[in-house]
């Protein structure tokens, strides 16, 4: 079904908790392709509304609220949002089976299909979609705790699960999509490789195929050392910390309340992301004083 | 002789001094225009090149080349000469900080020759 979608237009690659996926579609109508270890799924969208879950791993094959659980299972997922123009969006539908009508709840208050044996091969699918015309099934309780191996096991767990009270992770909505715009924009300049969005606690956002317990080590070491010296100096605020390695740079900062992390090549032009840095840091200070 | 070699920075344009110090905040030579090099910024430097070592040692124990801090009005660029002597170069953000990077890297033997 995958292979099938419209391709959509590529917003970029990004690595962030599946929460944050619902909290910062509000305006996006398209597909969230995901890929996890080395299955991929995806996640339908209309207007932060989330029409279709899909997971496929081998011969598993996950649809419903047992592929949001599976996503759901892990803190971090990785995935890509495709924007689609409204005829993209009705192709994707079609392909889904998707009914033109659909309910105004989300994914959550999902009807749960009981395990539906597929004729051909082995494979499993479990769950149906809201909109999607299938036979009725009951519900069961289910919480997914930590990151699972996609198993058959798995699935025909999930078919006894209950996704009545399935309780969602409140995850703060700290990014609109102009920043996932302008994050996306910087994470395609020549010469970066990863640009990380993070606060005191957490990563919020991660665009590029790095470690990011290790990268956001190195930044909050550096933003240490800019917040101790930042007092002593009368130089004004403080804009980025920049340290040059023989492999690359690393650059700390300030973005909105929370910070910023890029990870570059050695070859890049430093002069650009400093253009850049010191653009968003004014269009900060002006939102400020507005 | 170093004086002259610092001097090469101060004649850029918003550059405003030249320091080659030491990891301690001890001042090995200056050459400085329109600003003040007290303790405090001293201590500010010794903080730079010290955290940024060790922050620098995180990736496999990588070498620092150079580090750069910006605020809206200055920035502050440093780079290792040798062992634990760095060339600090102080400027306005008006600065043109490809110049300054490339004379850094073009005076730094001249500058290990002097230590």
């Amino acid at each position: 079904m995958i292979d099938q979608l419209p391709e959509g237009k590529s917003i970029g690659w990004m690595q962030a908790p599946p929460q944050w996926i619902f909290t910062h579609t509000v305006r996006f109508v398209g597909v969230v392709r995901i890929v996890i270890q080395d299955g991929e799924g995806f996640i339908l969208i209309k207007k932060g509304k989330p029409l279709v879950y899909y997971f496929k791993h081998g011969r598993i094959e996950l649809r419903g609220n047992a592929a949001l659980d599976y996503f759901n299972s892990h803190p971090i997922i990785e995935f890509n949002l495709c924007k689609y123009t409204p005829e993209e969006f009705s192709q994707a539908l079609k392909i889904c089976n998707v009914d033109e009508i659909i309910p105004e709840s989300t994914g959550r208050q999902d009807q749960i299909a009981p395990v539906v044996p597929q004729e051909k091969g082995e494979e499993k699918t479990v769950e149906v979609q809201p909109g999607i015309k299938q036979p009725e099934q009951e519900p069961n309780p289910e919480q997914p705790e930590k990151p699972e191996p996609l198993t058959e096991e798995m699935v025909r767990e999930k078919t006894l699960a209950d996704d009545t009270e399935r309780p969602l992770v409140p995850q703060p909505a700290v990014l609109e999509d102009p920043d996932i715009k302008i994050i996306g924009q910087i994470k395609k300049l020549n010469g970066i490789v990863a640009i990380s969005v993070f606060d005191d606690d957490r990563n919020i956002l991660l665009m590029g195929d790095v470690e990011i317990e290790p990268l956001l080590k190195v930044a909050r070491t550096m933003l240490a050392t800019a917040n101790k010296i930042t007092p002593h100096l009368d130089w004004g605020s403080f804009v980025h910390m920049t340290l040059q390695i023989p492999e690359g740079n690393v650059i700390v900062a300030p973005y909105h309340e929370n910070h910023l992390c890029i990870l570059t090549t050695r070859t890049i032009n430093i002069g650009h992301i400093r253009r850049i840095l010191r653009d968003l840091q004014q269009d900060r200070t002006q939102n400020i004083l507005l | 002789m170093l004086k002259q070699i610092l001097n090469k920075f101060l004649i850029l344009n918003d550059v405003q001094a030249a320091i080659v110090i030491q990891e301690n905040g001890e001042i090995i030579q200056s050459m400085k225009s329109g600003i003040m090099i007290k303790e405090e910024l001293q201590k500010v430097m010794a903080t730079i090149m010290l955290d940024s070592k060790k922050t620098a040692a995180q990736f496999g124990n990588a070498s620092l080349s150079m580090v750069f801090v910006e605020f809206s009005d200055h920035f502050l660029i440093l780079g290792p000469v040798m062992e634990e002597f760095y060339l600090v170069v102080i400027a306005k953000n008006t600065a043109n900080i490809g110049q300054i990077t490339y004379e850094m890297k073009k005076n730094q033997d001249a500058i290990v020759s002097l230590l």
